[in-house]
């Protein structure tokens, strides 16, 4: 089952509509921008959008009013991506997840904390190069940089919504700064900046 | 170099790597006396203040330029009436 386990609640059909209304309803545009940074598509997020909010009304029962409706929102939108969207339409994810374990505990992490990209560069970039270099990632990295960037999800959230542990969010969501940070330098560059 | 006690210290007594401090600060997940221990340590490391810099002006380009966009409102409208119609 794609919905966090919690205890079956039993709902009347008043209550229910007040949850969906006062609870899930209020996260729709924040499930919007998620679902088209997933699929890059206006119309595929919004048939995504409007799967999730059918599905999180029919499960309605699954949710325990006043807990954490946006996670619970999100977590049922990332899973009905993979298992609906993303099986249909684009290839399986090929990030080798073991090297970038691998690398998160080793020795050389603060070699490279230092990057060759300057903050006087960011400041002219005027919105289309910082979205582009995002859409440019991997959908599991621009995952990880959605939900905490963007969204502000803490890292057990994000390891609720995404199935993996905390540790595996945390050197997903490093290896994601680092690439989104590479591809703002070849912006940089392009733009006349030096960046080493 | 700092002598306050290291709160980043896990357990077991390993010591966290700066770009693990780092980013406990810059997601907002760090403790009162972890942001406190990383502010002094910055003094010194250079690294970590240039990267905190940087790492904090793309998470704010992200949250602005990113971010935008309300959902269609014939998508909410559509949602709205198929619940409705459902209960």
């Amino acid at each position: 089952m794609e919905i966090e386990e919690a205890p079956r609640q039993h709902y009347s059909d008043q209550e229910k509509g007040e949850i969906f209304n006062n609870e899930f309803l209020p996260h729709i545009h924040s499930m919007y921008n998620f679902g088209y940074r997933l699929t890059l598509d206006r119309d595929d997020a919004k048939d995504l959008v409007q799967d999730t909010y059918f599905k999180a009304f029919r499960f309605i029962e699954s949710f325990q009013r006043g807990t954490n409706a946006k996670a619970w929102l999100f977590r049922i939108l990332k899973n009905s991506f993979i298992n609906d969207y993303r099986k249909k339409v684009k290839e399986p994810n090929k990030v080798d997840y073991q090297e970038v374990e691998t690398y998160y505990n080793s020795d050389d992490v603060d070699r490279q904390i230092t990057p060759d990209l300057r903050v006087d560069a960011l400041k002219d970039m005027i919105g289309d190069e910082i979205s582009n270099a995002l859409n440019a990632l991997d959908v599991d990295f621009r995952t990880v940089i959605i939900l905490c960037d963007l969204e502000g999800f803490k890292y057990e959230e994000m390891a609720k919504i995404l199935d993996i542990p905390i540790g595996t969010v945390r050197s997903r969501l490093h290896r994601a700064r680092q690439l989104l940070k590479e591809k703002l330098s070849e912006y940089a560059k392009s733009m006349g900046y030096k960046t080493t | 170099m700092s002598h306050q006690p290291n709160p980043f210290l896990s357990s077991s007594g390993k010591k966290s790597t700066c770009m693990e401090m780092l980013q406990l600060i810059l997601d907002g997940q760090a403790t009162t006396e972890q942001s406190q221990y990383f502010k002094t340590h910055m003094d010194h490391c250079m690294p970590c203040f240039k990267s905190y810099q940087l790492d904090m002006s793309i998470k704010e380009l992200l949250r602005t330029k990113c971010c935008g966009g309300d959902a269609p409102s014939e998508l909410v409208n559509k949602i709205k009436s198929q619940i409705a119609q459902s209960i």
